[in-house]
């Protein structure tokens, strides 16, 4: 907490609350005590008073309370040898500085100099006053717009609000701070001036429209009138958030999570500047001041910084223009206001339905990877400050010049930035890469990291599809599907050889860093597992306990994937399961994950074990990849997978299998799982690991050879993959038995598994 | 022998619910209709509370439908021209609740209006003295648009708005926080999926005794055993305990019986399936008192001669 704000918004608290004092007395003597005051259409009397204190303004009188609770909100200057005034004094400040504001407009009512007139001055839409005829600016906002708004600010549409208080560096400047909030569909509510010149005298200067109609709001040309804002805020939580009156905790709160409002701060800022900015601050709308003063970083009250300094012409830009819309971009982020993009702007049609689309080499354009050329993709997050939100760069030519179905190479490079980002995430949100593209109708992607393949239909390329819109795609989906962890995406072409050879370097260390965090990742390591309920709504009893060890039995759910669902979709069906006390780190017990899968499976599943297959194991849905089952003569399990259509020594094929493995059942010696779970060093590791597995079908001892070769040297016995049976080798219990005998399975020699 | 009769131990209620506003509350109505409260499964008086009866409710469109069939225009005659009228004719066949849905375009096929949608509810609102619903088309753009100047028209009254689904809840959320009312929150049949519909909309500050939920129902022979099975379920799990499910719910076997063949077609069909419009009216009912038996609070009918039946049944069950 800056000294220096602090004093001068007490300063500046102190001689409005005196100002708001002295007016008052003198109207009530002028006028009497029971005059009635009311702002124009609301029937929530002065709002801020009211959502604050409680108090129902309606006659002068009702406003000595009010100027009193002012008063007793006001602390002393902090003397120069206390180096840490307390934000609390400051805040104080700021909330009396309201009330004193709301009832010097109050008394302004009654005197008939508010709204605050101007001659000549055309508003589209705004509040009504019948008795005016003249221009005028608005004052404050009605119930009825309040409302309407109201519905758009809750609903999202509109993602927040930008009060804007003084006076901008040029029109040019004003113009172009008011175009940029506008266009992300941020109301605009404009007071305050200086050196008597206001951010509205520029806009009307520049012939822009101001009114209901166009989302812009001229209060009034002083800083006074900014309480409006806050009136309006505050009248939001008490008919959206079903607060009352006299509730400024709850109220403030709501504003703060839920209101996504900013303060601008245009010019130099006076200790009544400063006062209502710690107004603004209790309500949780961050100040970003376009001159220098000193920041406030810590968080707390706001949810991210809560005075941010941005002295307008040391912004690096190439032009005034530039700079205001980086400006507007400063004051989205530290807000955290989350812009909606909607559609994906490419030639092509673009949606799910075209994402298995198969483009045949005669009606491609162009491939990039495969076996002709080079095609990788590679997502990283960096600092809010190093990405630009929504450019595209091709670094290299396009593809134009190279022949009809030609080949070129091609790094799609994309950077993320977002306050919630994590490193962990990278990965995650890389493989959507695949999904995204594919949308794309005409586009054909397959694979990932760097074995990605891309190919580009004729017909995709007449309608003028090119390399930059693999960035349009990319920006609007991560956008749109995972605001809520990305603030910012930058995607970079390069078709250029050196950079794509320094590139796939980069991309590279950062493959071969991620496999060794996930080898990392274990059980022990964490303390949440996470679960997985959408299969419930065809099995109603199962749950997943994904574990970094053990992933989703569908094998599209990793614990990676889980943590990050979770924080796009704090309710949906991943949700955090905190460990507890670990009962029996052998076969996997733990009181967390025990007591949410008796809860979430209705009951039905008392106690559930993570690593075997013999004690409570875990249910499965339908949707695993594999079975395992226990094959009690050979005393180990078979494995088979989804893909064999063949007989199994237990006598029935997989289908057959699957009625028993799956529905949400605990059957111990069945269990459905994920073909990775089987490489994971905690594959029922209670009852003896992957040694136990005697038969397997062949399909997935090819298909993951290299992974299985790891693990059995891993577990000590490297050619274990020839001593597992498949179903060409038998497919009934006595050959797999002699089988076994004839390699010397090492399961014959374990002991036994019941 | 005394036979002892087992009873299960629930440990959780669903919410009440109430709908409409009578002048006390800042709305018009004549009365209030409440709903909920259940501490045990429909009409198992021996073993908890159910202190409100199931309401039938009464769909009415409007404007004079083209897609409805040809029994129920017999049957609603010439009420059917307005929702004024139809309104008032739905209060005097015993309807409990209106519930005006309106249709996606104008009778000449033109998009629906807001200002439509404003005189249409206040026509309602004027006739009937019984609370009202009012549901939009289902699409999302049109639905905002419709049902907001609903709201709006209609502040105060206690209106439940539908229709509330996972990808477009937003603005009606927002509109019954601003103007008053409640909301009617539809799902896919899924336990998981209505229990996150009502957690999203709560967090948005609703209250949860603003909130009906519509676990969308099939009609008998289309499907009504899996909704009948996820609103057993969800009412299972409100009863054991978790808060989130513990709300009333709403179901629409008129809209879905009408669209069944079985009541649809009178023609080219096997003698043996009987008279047409006996066959309809049965259609309706059965898929009804099937889904008041599982739970159901509130169910939407089409036909008058269905709203007696379905009374009738109630009557019998809570022995009235």
């Amino acid at each position: 907490m800056s000294r220096y704000i602090a004093t001068r918004a007490l300063r500046g608290a102190t001689g409005l609350v005196r100002e708001a004092d002295e007016m008052l007395t003198k109207v009530i003597a002028e006028k009497g005590a029971d005059t009635p005051v009311a702002f124009p259409n609301t029937a929530y009397y002065l709002p801020t008073v009211l959502g604050l204190t409680g108090m129902e303004v309606q006659t002068l009188g009702d406003l000595v309370p009010v100027v009193e609770r002012a008063k007793s909100l006001l602390h002393p200057v902090p003397p120069s040898a206390l180096w840490k005034p307390y934000l609390g004094d400051t805040l104080d400040a700021g909330v009396a500085t309201l009330l004193a504001a709301e009832t010097i407009e109050g008394v302004r009512f009654v005197r008939g100099t508010q709204p605050e007139r101007w001659p000549g001055f055309e508003m589209g839409g705004g509040t009504e006053y019948p008795h005016l005829e003249d221009g005028h600016l608005n004052g404050p906002i009605d119930d009825i717009q309040l409302r309407s708004w109201g519905i758009q600010l809750v609903d999202g549409r509109m993602p927040g609000f930008a009060a804007i208080v003084g006076c901008a560096k040029s029109n040019e400047v004003a113009v172009q701070l008011v175009r940029e909030l506008q266009q992300r569909s941020i109301l605009i509510f404009l007071s305050g001036n200086v050196n008597g010149r206001s951010i509205i005298h520029q806009l009307q200067e520049e012939g822009v429209e101001m009114g209901y109609d166009t989302y812009i709001v001229p209060f009034g040309t002083d800083t006074i009138s900014a309480i409006y804002a806050l009136g309006f805020a505050t009248r939001s939580a008490l008919t959206f958030g079903g607060m009352k009156g006299g509730q400024p905790r709850e109220i403030l709160l709501y504003n703060k999570f839920r209101v996504f409002a900013f303060v601008l701060a245009l010019g130099e800022v006076d200790d009544l500047k400063y006062a209502a900015a710690a107004g603004a601050i209790s309500y949780g709308f961050p100040v970003i001041a376009d001159t220098v003063i000193p920041e406030i970083h810590p968080t707390g009250v706001t949810r991210y910084e809560h005075v941010i300094s941005m002295p307008f012409n040391e912004i690096e830009a190439k032009d005034d223009l530039e700079r205001a819309k980086k400006m507007v971009q400063k004051a989205i982020e530290v807000r955290g206001v989350k812009i909606q993009v909607t559609e994906v702007p490419v030639p092509v049609p673009y949606g799910s339905a075209f994402e298995g689309e198969v483009v045949r080499k005669n009606d491609m354009r162009i491939e990039f990877g495969g076996k002709y050329s080079r095609a990788f993709e590679y997502l990283c997050m960096a600092g809010m400050d190093e990405v630009e939100d929504g450019k595209i760069s091709l670094v290299g030519p396009g593809f134009e010049e190279v022949p009809e179905t030609g080949h070129m190479d091609l790094a799609i490079v994309i950077r993320v930035a977002g306050r919630k980002m994590q490193q962990d995430f990278e990965p995650v949100l890389e493989r959507q890469v695949h999904y995204f593209i594919n949308g794309a109708s005409g586009i054909q992607h397959i694979g990932q990291r760097d074995i990605a393949w891309i190919r580009i239909s004729k017909n995709a390329a007449e309608k003028g599809f090119n390399l930059n819109h693999f960035g349009e795609i990319l920006i609007a989906r991560f956008h749109a599907d995972f605001g809520a962890i990305v603030d910012k995406v930058e995607v970079t072409l390069y078709t250029e050889p050196d950079q794509i050879e320094e590139w796939l370097e980069k991309a590279r260390a950062a493959y071969d860093f991620r496999n060794r965090r996930l080898a990392d990742l274990t059980d022990e390591a964490v303390e949440e597992f996470y679960s997985c309920t959408l299969c419930q709504s065809f099995a109603p009893n199962h749950v997943c306990v994904v574990t970094p060890q053990r992933l989703g039995l569908c094998g599209a759910y990793n614990w990676l994937d889980c943590k990050a669902s979770f924080r796009i979709n704090p309710t949906g069906p991943n949700q955090p399961i905190v460990k507890g006390t670990c009962i029996d780190p052998v076969k996997g017990y733990w009181t967390g994950s025990t007591e949410f899968t008796r809860q979430a499976s209705h009951g039905t599943v008392e106690d559930v074990t993570m690593y075997s297959i013999m004690e409570n194991p875990m249910t499965a849905c339908g949707c695993f990849e594999c079975i395992v089952m226990l094959i009690p003569e050979a005393n180990g399990v078979m494995v088979v997978s989804r893909e064999d259509p063949s007989m199994t020594p237990a006598g029935m094929t997989f289908s057959t299998l699957a009625g028993m493995a799956g529905g949400g059942l605990q059957t111990p010696g069945v269990m459905g799982v994920g073909k990775y779970y089987l490489t994971s060093p905690k594959f029922i590791s209670a009852d003896g690991g992957f040694k136990r597995v005697v038969w397997m079908s062949s399909f997935l001892k090819e298909s993951m050879a290299e992974e299985f070769k790891a693990v059995a040297e891993r577990e000590g016995v490297p050619d274990l993959l020839d001593r597992i049976a498949d179903e060409t080798v038998c497919t009934e219990v006595d050959g797999l038995v002699e089988y076994m005998a004839e390699k010397e399975h090492p399961a014959l020699a374990m002991e036994f598994m019941f | 022998m005394p036979v002892e009769i087992p009873k299960e131990k629930w440990t959780g209620q669903v919410r009440e619910v109430t709908l409409g506003a009578t002048a006390a509350d800042g709305g018009t109505r004549s009365h209030t209709v409440t709903v909920g409260g259940e501490t045990t499964l429909p009409f198992l008086y021996f073993e908890g509370q159910m202190p409100h009866r199931p309401l039938v409710a009464l769909e009415i469109k409007d404007r004079k439908p083209d897609d409805w069939s040809l029994l129920l225009e017999k049957a609603w005659g010439d009420a059917m021209a307005g929702p004024g009228d139809w309104a008032k004719a739905a209060e005097e066949a015993g309807a409990d609740l209106i519930c005006l849905t309106f249709y996606l375009t104008g009778p000449d096929g033109e998009d629906n209006t807001a200002a439509n949608a404003k005189t249409a509810i206040r026509k309602v609102l004027d006739a009937t003295g019984l609370p009202v619903a009012a549901c939009g088309p289902g699409q999302a753009e049109i639905d905002n648009e419709l049902i907001v100047a609903v709201a709006e028209e209609a502040a105060g009254e206690r209106l439940l708005l539908g229709l509330c689904e996972d990808r477009n809840y937003r603005t009606i959320v927002a509109a019954a926080l601003g103007h008053g009312h409640l909301v009617q929150a539809r799902t896919a049949m899924d336990v998981n999926l209505a229990k996150q519909l009502n957690i999203l909309i709560n967090d948005m500050q609703l209250p949860l005794d603003r909130i009906v939920m519509d676990p969308t129902t099939g009609a008998l022979g289309y499907g009504i055993e899996y909704g009948y099975s996820v609103m057993e379920r969800l009412r299972i799990a409100a009863l054991q305990g978790d808060s989130m499910t513990q709300l009333p719910m709403i179901v629409t076997p008129g809209e879905e019986a009408w669209k069944a063949k079985e009541s649809k077609v009178g023609e080219g069909v096997p003698e043996a399936w009987g008279d047409w419009e006996a066959r309809a009216v049965n259609w309706e009912v059965l898929t009804a008192t099937s889904l008041i038996e599982s739970c159901a609070d509130i169910v939407v009918l089409r036909h008058p001669e269905s709203v007696r039946r379905v009374h009738a049944m109630i009557d019998a069950m809570v022995g009235a």
